[in-house]
């Protein structure tokens, strides 16, 4: 035996007396759960959702959800990606807290634009008050209008929007200061004309500021160079300066000498990358997906990122010259790694894409999903690849509990939307699958021996403003009930290429009242809004109290 | 011939043998034992409808309980947890375990609900300092910017008050409801009073689009829940006032709110036993309160007191006492589920267990001895609304003596107090400050000026009369 064999072997030998470990400290941990598990119920035959996300290579990425109100009856509704399959509205007709159902509606959009689409966001781009969706496409990008009952149309022309001609696969929108629109910003992937592509060959993104006072006009453009394969991207107040800046994850598959991005875009001047001069790190990752979530609530937000086995879970380095944005990977120390499936034989690198911080238990604590699947048949990756569960616990830490929750289908998950669909007050789940149906997961509550129990107290929250960025887009709502501060941001973008519109959601535990207090976008402290929990709060921007919502 | 030692063996072999074949109650400690609790009551046991022998065995349990001097081997103590209702921390151990003013204040229920009777109210003595326990949770101070000072309230007849909030704070979601779909049917906004059993609680507006403008709603919380508990009237049910005040005053922490479903840990406050207060133990202890029996009028044996008592019951109309001290109450159903229909996470609610427990007061000796309407409804003869009013104004402050808010409500806002037992349980006052009913009518300001005015009005032998009347109204002992 050479001293190559030996070394191997030896290294072997403590890789697997390693992953023996961690896998005992994986079961340990799953049989300790004592917080509520959801009951998620997939119901999508029974809902009347049926839809695929399908394609060659260019949709191995993409598969988007937007979950918004498109009706004006405040229940999401869903508008979902189909690569090479037409896109699908789908309008919420459950009942408050009956069984989730929808109904497919027609849009009238012609088949060849409502193809070879990957991602989908909502967002009031021209505050009429009816959401608009952004379609990230194979080719030119599509900005549809949104009109009263889900009606839509094709607005490139009337907003000036070109739609470029990549192969886009991101999205994120923030109004900027003083800014009666709102300026995106869109990641594009693989220029798949250039010479020597896929490789090396990643496409330029770009940011657009609208122009025009009535309507706005995207007709000039940032280049964001260089790009470096993005899948997904965010407007972030990562040092809360109140002036967000744009967080990308890139595929590293495809880019060379690329990395991870944050670009600096501060109103009226060309967005700025941030360099190792300033304090960023080197993270090379095969970034899928990005989430943002504050777990302590101290403004300084974490980042879920998804990849390929070596999922990131960031957190401000406190160690760190302040205002620098040098970040440290606590993975690992919070048992989110999620590297490989939780159950099953496979014990290969497993593949994340969407990942979204919500409270799905509402227990107070945020957690933590991610939709999982082989790229296609990556040989090297987990072929049964369940999408995650990871609970937050009260030690700060994650425990996996997709499987008894009922999540870990052998599907191939890509986007997806976290909403409660049937204004029950717990989060149900879609997610849209590769080559398969899109799953409707119900959440029925805490797992109980007869079946399901209420779990925590929960708020809903609205907010509303006049004028422009009427649904308060870039706001952050602090719920504080006791000691306990709940932090949450409204934002467009991240994920998976999907998006979500509408209330947010905030579990509160065992608190039955709670206040509330908003930062609206220019800064601006509302005053404390006193309520009880389990309700569906509105809150309108200099009223003195808030109102409440029925479904 | 035996030596004394077997002789004596012997004799408690007999003895054992001879002794009658009695089950023991698990539930009740060895008597040389420092347990004060048994075997943790099973839930199962106690579930569905309870006959009259369940209910009574079960209230039995609850009575030792809520007597029960708690001691450390039952989990007295919260060194690493504040009073607060929603579990919180410490960040270091107190020097004391007991302290007067932030608790634990004492070993059992009944140290304080103790006058005339267990389960009655408590002298000055027995105040309680009520703090949120968020910050400043560890004061040692009486200063009023710290805490709340209130006297200890009795419990008598609280099923019936439970039920009778249970039923009016269906009845407001109703008219919400009600409002909520006339609205979108047509369109328009739609203006609901809100009203259960004669006491108006203001309106809401509720709009075509499912929100409701709660601006004008009045004594009530924003979710129309009736909490009927506590001199504020912040406090929804009995079994959220009992895992409250286990914690605040005993550090006895219910598994409700306090075990790892909730806080992921087993002892949370670290005394080092874990399940101190199981869903079962809570439930018994509901029970007793639940079937405790309502105070009631008195018919005094002296003839010039029942002359005066008659004079003085036509008083309490004429000034306009009874507008809020409302002489009863209807109540449709005395059927008392546990847990109840309105509670939240973190007190057991309904969807927490797989069958509840009914608790049909009409089975309690007491019950036949209350007065039905034509309809068959029970008058619950509580001298109150179940309202919050505001009790102090510029003039007359008194009773607007605190300086902090509680959950929500302002300082000089309290739930009209039952009058029902008020002869048994002086002093009076919120925090038991007044020796004489006629010092706490006195000082009656706010919503009740109007009424305090004219007491005022009357003549000394009318004041008399009125407070004779008052007289009447007792705990039985």
């Amino acid at each position: 035996m050479n001293k190559t064999s030996a070394f191997c072997i030896t290294t072997a030998l403590l890789m697997s007396g390693w992953a023996l470990m961690a896998h005992a400290a994986d079961e340990a941990r799953q049989t300790a759960v004592q917080m509520d598990v959801p009951v998620m119920a997939e119901q999508a035959k029974a809902a009347g959702l049926e839809h695929s996300y399908t394609g060659p290579w260019e949709y191995f990425v993409g598969g988007g959800a937007a979950s918004l109100d498109c009706n004006g009856d405040r229940f999401p509704d869903l508008m979902l990606a189909g690569g090479t399959s037409k896109v699908q509205l789908f309008v919420n007709e459950s009942k408050p807290a009956g069984p989730l159902k929808f109904t497919p509606q027609k849009l009238d959009i012609s088949d060849t634009e409502l193809e070879s689409v990957t991602g989908l966001y909502p967002i009031d781009l021209n505050n009429d008050g009816f959401k608009d969706v952004v379609m990230l496409r194979l080719g030119r990008n599509i900005i549809l209008k949104g009109g009263p009952d889900c009606s839509f149309s094709n607005a490139n022309r009337e907003f000036a929007f070109d739609g470029g001609r990549a192969w886009t696969t991101a999205f994120a929108a923030t109004f900027e200061r003083d800014q009666p629109f709102p300026t995106l910003a869109f990641g594009n992937y693989v220029d798949r004309s250039a010479p020597g592509s896929p490789w090396g060959t990643c496409h330029d993104n770009v940011l657009l500021r609208a122009q025009g006072t009535d309507s706005p006009h995207y007709s000039e453009a940032d280049i964001l160079t260089p790009g470096f394969c993005t899948l997904s991207m965010l407007f972030t107040d990562w040092n809360r300066s109140g002036t967000p800046a744009l967080r990308m994850t890139n595929d590293r598959q495809y880019y060379r000498d690329g990395e991870e991005q944050m670009w600096r875009v501060d109103p009226g001047k060309p967005p700025r990358l941030f360099r190792r001069s300033d304090g960023w790190k080197r993270v090379n990752i095969w970034g899928m997906g990005i989430a943002e979530g504050d777990i302590d609530a101290d403004g300084f937000p974490e980042y879920a990122l998804t990849s390929m086995g070596d999922t990131k879970l960031q957190t401000l380095d406190s160690e760190a010259e302040e205002g620098r944005p040098v970040y440290r990977d606590i993975a690992y120390e919070r048992h989110a790694t999620a590297h490989r499936p939780y159950i099953g034989s496979d014990l290969k690198p497993s593949t994340g894409w969407h990942s979204e911080f919500a409270d799905f238990n509402n227990d107070g604590l945020l957690d933590l999903y991610i939709a999982k699947g082989n790229v296609e048949r990556m040989p090297d990756f987990a072929a049964f690849d369940p999408d995650n569960l990871l609970l937050g616990q009260h030690d700060g830490t994650f425990v996996e509990v997709g499987d008894r929750a009922g999540i870990d289908l052998d599907r191939r998950g890509r986007g997806a939307a976290i909403a409660d669909f049937n204004m029950d007050g717990n989060l149900d789940l879609v997610v849209v699958n590769r080559e398969a149906p899109a799953s409707v997961f119900r959440n029925l509550g805490g797992k109980a021996d007869w079946g399901a129990r209420p779990m925590g107290n929960w708020l809903q929250i609205e907010l509303q403003q006049d004028g422009e960025n009427i649904n308060a887009v870039g706001a952050t709502i602090l719920v504080k009930s006791g000691n306990a501060t709940r932090l949450r941001k409204i934002q467009t973008g991240g994920g998976h290429a999907s998006g979500h519109a509408g209330f947010v959601h905030v579990g509160t535990g065992v608190a039955e009242r709670a206040q509330i207090r908003v930062q609206w976008p220019d800064g601006e402290w509302s005053p404390p809004y006193r309520v009880f929990a389990n309700n569906f709060v509105i809150i309108r921007r200099g009223d003195a109290n808030a109102r409440y919502w029925y479904p | 011939m035996p030596t004394s030692k077997a002789l004596l063996t012997g004799l408690f072999m007999l003895a054992a043998l001879v002794a009658p074949a009695t089950a023991k109650d698990s539930t009740i400690p060895d008597p040389w034992s420092e347990k004060t609790i048994g075997a943790h009551v099973d839930p199962e046991k106690y579930s569905g409808t309870l006959s009259k022998d369940k209910l009574q065995s079960l209230t039995t349990i609850g009575e030792a309980l809520f007597k029960a001097r708690f001691t450390t081997i039952d989990g007295v103590g919260r060194p690493m947890a504040t009073q607060a209702i929603i579990p919180t921390k410490r960040k270091r151990p107190p020097q004391q375990s007991f302290q007067r003013l932030a608790g634990m204040d004492s070993n059992a229920c009944s140290s304080c609900h103790n006058d005339p009777i267990i389960g009655g109210a408590g002298d000055f003595v027995t105040n309680v300092f009520v703090s949120e326990g968020f910050t400043n949770a560890d004061f040692d101070s009486t200063d009023p910017q710290f805490s709340n000072e209130r006297n200890t309230n009795h419990l008598m007849g609280a099923g019936l008050i439970e039920l009778l909030a249970r039923e009016m704070s269906a009845d407001l979601q109703d008219q919400r409801r009600a409002a909520l779909e006339a609205a979108r049917a047509s369109g328009k906004p739609q203006v609901a009073q809100l009203n259960s059993k004669g006491v108006d609680f203001g309106k809401i507006i509720a709009g075509p689009d499912g929100i409701v403008d709660l601006s004008a709603i009045d004594g009530v919380d924003t979710d129309l829940v009736i909490r009927p508990f506590s001199q504020k009237g912040v406090i929804g049910s009995l079994r959220q006032f009992t895992v409250n005040a286990l914690n605040h005053h005993h550090g006895m922490q219910a598994e409700e709110r306090f075990g790892a479903r909730w806080t992921g840990e087993n002892d949370f406050d670290a005394d080092g036993i874990e399940g101190e207060m199981t869903r079962g133990d809570i439930s018994a202890l509901v029970a007793w309160q639940a079937t405790l029996k309502p105070p009631i009028q008195l018919a005094p044996e002296n003839a010039q007191w029942r002359q005066l008592a008659l004079e003085g019951s036509e008083l309490l109309d004429e000034t306009g006492c009874t507008q809020c001290h409302r002489r009863h109450l209807p109540l449709n159903s005395l059927s008392f589920v546990d847990p109840g229909p309105l509670d939240s996470a973190g007190t057991l609610r309904q969807g927490d267990v797989s069958q509840t427990a009914t608790y049909d007061l009409a089975l309690m000796a007491w019950s036949a001895a209350l007065p039905r309407d034509e309809s068959g409804a029970v008058l619950v003869p509580l001298f109150g609304d179940l309202k919050r009013h505001t009790i102090a104004d510029q003039q007359i402050a008194h009773l607007g003596n605190e300086l902090l808010g509680q959950r929500f409500v302002d300082r000089d806002v309290f739930m009209t107090g039952e009058l029902w037992g008020i002869a048994s349980t002086a002093p009076f006052g919120h925090r038991g400050d007044l020796s004489t009913l006629d010092e706490v009518i006195r000082v009656h300001g706010g919503d009740a000026r109007q009424s305090r005015d004219r007491y005022m009005e009357l003549d000394d032998a009318q004041r008399v009369a009125l407070i004779a009347y008052l007289k009447t109204l007792v705990i039985e002992p």
